[in-house]
């Protein structure tokens, strides 16, 4: 019985092998056949939008891509992209887990000399061959400005921000900053870290600053998962008429509410995500060629209020 | 035991160390689904790929350990994925903040999770606080000071070897980190068969006023298996902070689950006094070979989740029914 098993197990991994050969031939064309997509967490819809951008591109080209979504998990993170390396794949783009780990997943594609195209984070210490993040410091500086002048130039506000030492939490920080710092009136009277971005921690925190300082008339959400639990706190609390609250990336919920008007949520900075996406795609093609691509690529995010949002909704840049 | 006792009783013992007691269900089951894997994907069976299984096995193989020595008290232990988290913040912060060698900084580390062990199988005995609700305690204070250490941010620049020692397979075969998992198996199953401490442990799980009757000092067995239990998580963590070559304080989280799940798979049973190291390793087995090989086949990682879900179930139903009908 076990003999037999064996048996079975050997013929079907040298037949496994064959179709594997085969396809280390056929690298002409495109040059790619099979992607792998590294994200953190298919929870948050900025990342669901990377996947859909980079799935929907490179079906067009006939490109397989397999997605791996480590749940938050740094260390969940590293395994699967061992898996990724184990069923050959021709690139890698990957979005780092959290804020550590970020080297050891391009090591593995390194240790296999395949192109790593990061997106959203950059890896410390190992940087891949090109990263794609959308521009944080000046857009979050423009969601800042316009929530500013909308409470009237002046007043108490709050930040929630995202998990805390990855990029895009350190970068909209200091662009918010910015506009705050432009404004002697405003004066920034509590800050709270998230760990997912997510909206329930949006809502619980805002409701504690709330608790906290009933007179806030400002409040900054880093993405707009954190700022839509944010703007249910503040409704919760019968506050929606004296405070407007901004957030950040132009998720599809975030869209549909700007364009309804009625909520305190009422401006984000919305992100080219599915762009982010096709370029992603397109740099792992170019860097399998030998062609150089830039060390950075960083598309603008456009301010995004109720007037523009319902063509967003539309069509996701 | 003596060296020539042991050699003279090898061959009786040896079929009696594999026989794995409870754990031929999970058994089946992992070699069903290694088939399985085998023809539905090209790259299941292969060397390469049993190792990274190995590699990506290891944290919650040496956490599953002690939890397993927990659970066959009766207990249970939440707080192993935030004591994990600590050590690993502990181990950064004396190696990369303050200098220190990696031959004191591992140590410390280590010592710092059993201390929090220590502490919960003190509250536990001596003040009569039920194993959840002191775990849970201890999850909670251990992530808060895991991440007071540094506020909250990662900690990275560890020594160039601590990283080699989870990648480079010595020998084309093992990592270090992979070693000392088989170091801590064959230990623990040593320990659980022939130790009189291990027979305590079912001892005492399955009737604790009979073992206290029986001479068993019960209290000094469950404070050393809580501070063992966290010990290992420690150990885990020094392994994974190898791995992951950076430590950050928000690590960990739900790892309890996941440990307590390859403990169930492996048939130990959470009322404690039956089960064993043998089922969990399978337990552990099942769970790395089933993630890998869902990614592998490419399973969309939504219904990933579902079918992990559905094999617990499938699991612990299983035994439940074989033991009804015994």
């Amino acid at each position: 019985m076990t003999k037999t098993l064996k048996a079975l197990m050997a013929a079907t991994a040298l037949a496994g092998m064959l179709p594997v050969a085969a396809a280390a031939d056929g690298h002409a064309g495109i040059g790619i056949e099979k992607i792998g997509l590294a994200v953190p967490n298919l929870q948050a819809d900025f990342f669901n939008q990377i996947k859909l951008g980079v799935e929907n591109y490179a079906a067009s080209l006939g490109i397989e891509v397999i997605t791996v979504d480590a749940k938050g998990d740094t260390a969940t993170q590293v395994s699967q992209v061992q898996d990724l390396m184990t069923q050959g794949i021709d690139a890698f783009i990957y979005i780092p887990a959290g804020a550590a780990a970020a080297a050891v997943p391009t090591r593995l594609a390194r240790a296999e000399g395949i192109p790593v195209i990061n997106v959203d984070r950059e890896p410390d210490g190992e940087p891949g061959d090109t990263v794609i993040y959308g521009e944080n410091v000046m857009s979050s500086y423009e969601v800042c400005s316009s929530i500013i002048e909308r409470a009237g130039g002046s007043g108490k506000m709050v930040i929630i921000h995202g998990q805390k030492g990855t990029t895009p939490e350190v970068q909209r920080f200091e662009g918010c900053k910015m506009a705050i710092d432009e404004n002697p009136g405003v004066e920034l009277v509590a800050q709270q870290w998230t760990q997912m971005w997510s909206p329930d921690e949006g809502f619980s925190i805002g409701q504690n600053m709330l608790q906290a300082n009933p007179d806030i008339k400002m409040i900054f959400g880093q993405a707009d998962g954190i700022a839509m639990g944010a703007a249910k706190a503040v409704e919760a609390a019968g506050l929606a008429d004296q405070i407007v609250v901004g957030g950040y990336d132009g998720d599809v919920a975030a869209l549909e509410s700007l364009a309804r008007c009625d909520t305190p949520f009422v401006v984000t900075a919305t992100q080219s995500t599915q762009a982010m996406g096709v370029l992603a795609v397109n740099s792992a093609i170019a860097v399998s060629k030998g062609a150089s691509v830039p060390a950075r690529q960083i598309p603008n995010a456009v301010l995004t209020d109720c007037d523009n949002a319902a063509q967003f909704v539309e069509k996701h840049p | 035991m003596s060296e020539s006792s042991v050699n003279s009783q090898r061959g009786r013992k040896l079929a009696d160390f594999f026989s794995l007691g409870g754990a031929t269900g999970p058994l089946i089951g992992l070699i069903l689904l290694c088939a399985f894997l085998t023809f539905a994907t090209d790259s299941f069976f292969s060397v390469r790929n049993f190792l990274n299984i190995l590699d990506q096995v290891t944290v919650i193989g040496i956490i599953a350990v002690g939890m397993t020595f927990v659970i066959l008290l009766g207990g249970i232990d939440l707080s192993v994925g935030s004591v994990l988290a600590l050590a690993m913040m502990v181990l950064g912060y004396l190696n990369v903040e303050a200098g220190l060698p990696m031959g004191v900084a591992i140590p410390a580390a280590i010592g710092a999770a059993a201390v929090a062990g220590l502490i919960s199988g003190l509250l536990i005995t001596e003040f009569k606080v039920p194993p959840f609700i002191a775990t849970l305690a201890m999850m909670s204070i251990a992530r808060g000071l895991a991440s007071m250490i540094t506020n909250g941010s990662q900690i990275i620049g560890f020594p160039a070897w601590f990283n080699m020692g989870a990648i480079i397979r010595y020998g084309g075969v093992l990592t270090m980190t992979v070693a000392v998992m088989f170091v801590v198996f064959a230990v623990a199953l040593l320990f659980q068969r022939y130790r009189e401490g291990g027979r305590a442990l079912y001892a005492v799980g399955g009737n604790p006023e009979v073992a206290r009757l029986a001479g068993i000092n019960v209290n000094r067995v469950t404070v050393l298996v809580y501070t063992a239990c966290a010990a290992l998580s420690g150990l885990a963590g020094v392994l994974l902070a190898a791995r992951l070559d950076a430590v950050q304080p928000t690590i960990g989280i739900a790892y309890e689950l996941d440990a307590i799940a390859a403990v169930v798979i492996g048939g130990t049973s959470l009322s404690g006094g039956t089960g064993g190291i043998g089922g969990t390793i399978i337990g552990v087995l099942i769970i790395g070979v089933l993630r890998n090989g869902l990614n592998l086949l490419s399973v969309s990682p939504f219904l990933q989740a579902v079918i992990i879900g559905l094999v617990i179930v499938m699991a612990v139903a299983a035994e439940t029914f074989k033991q009804r009908k015994a």
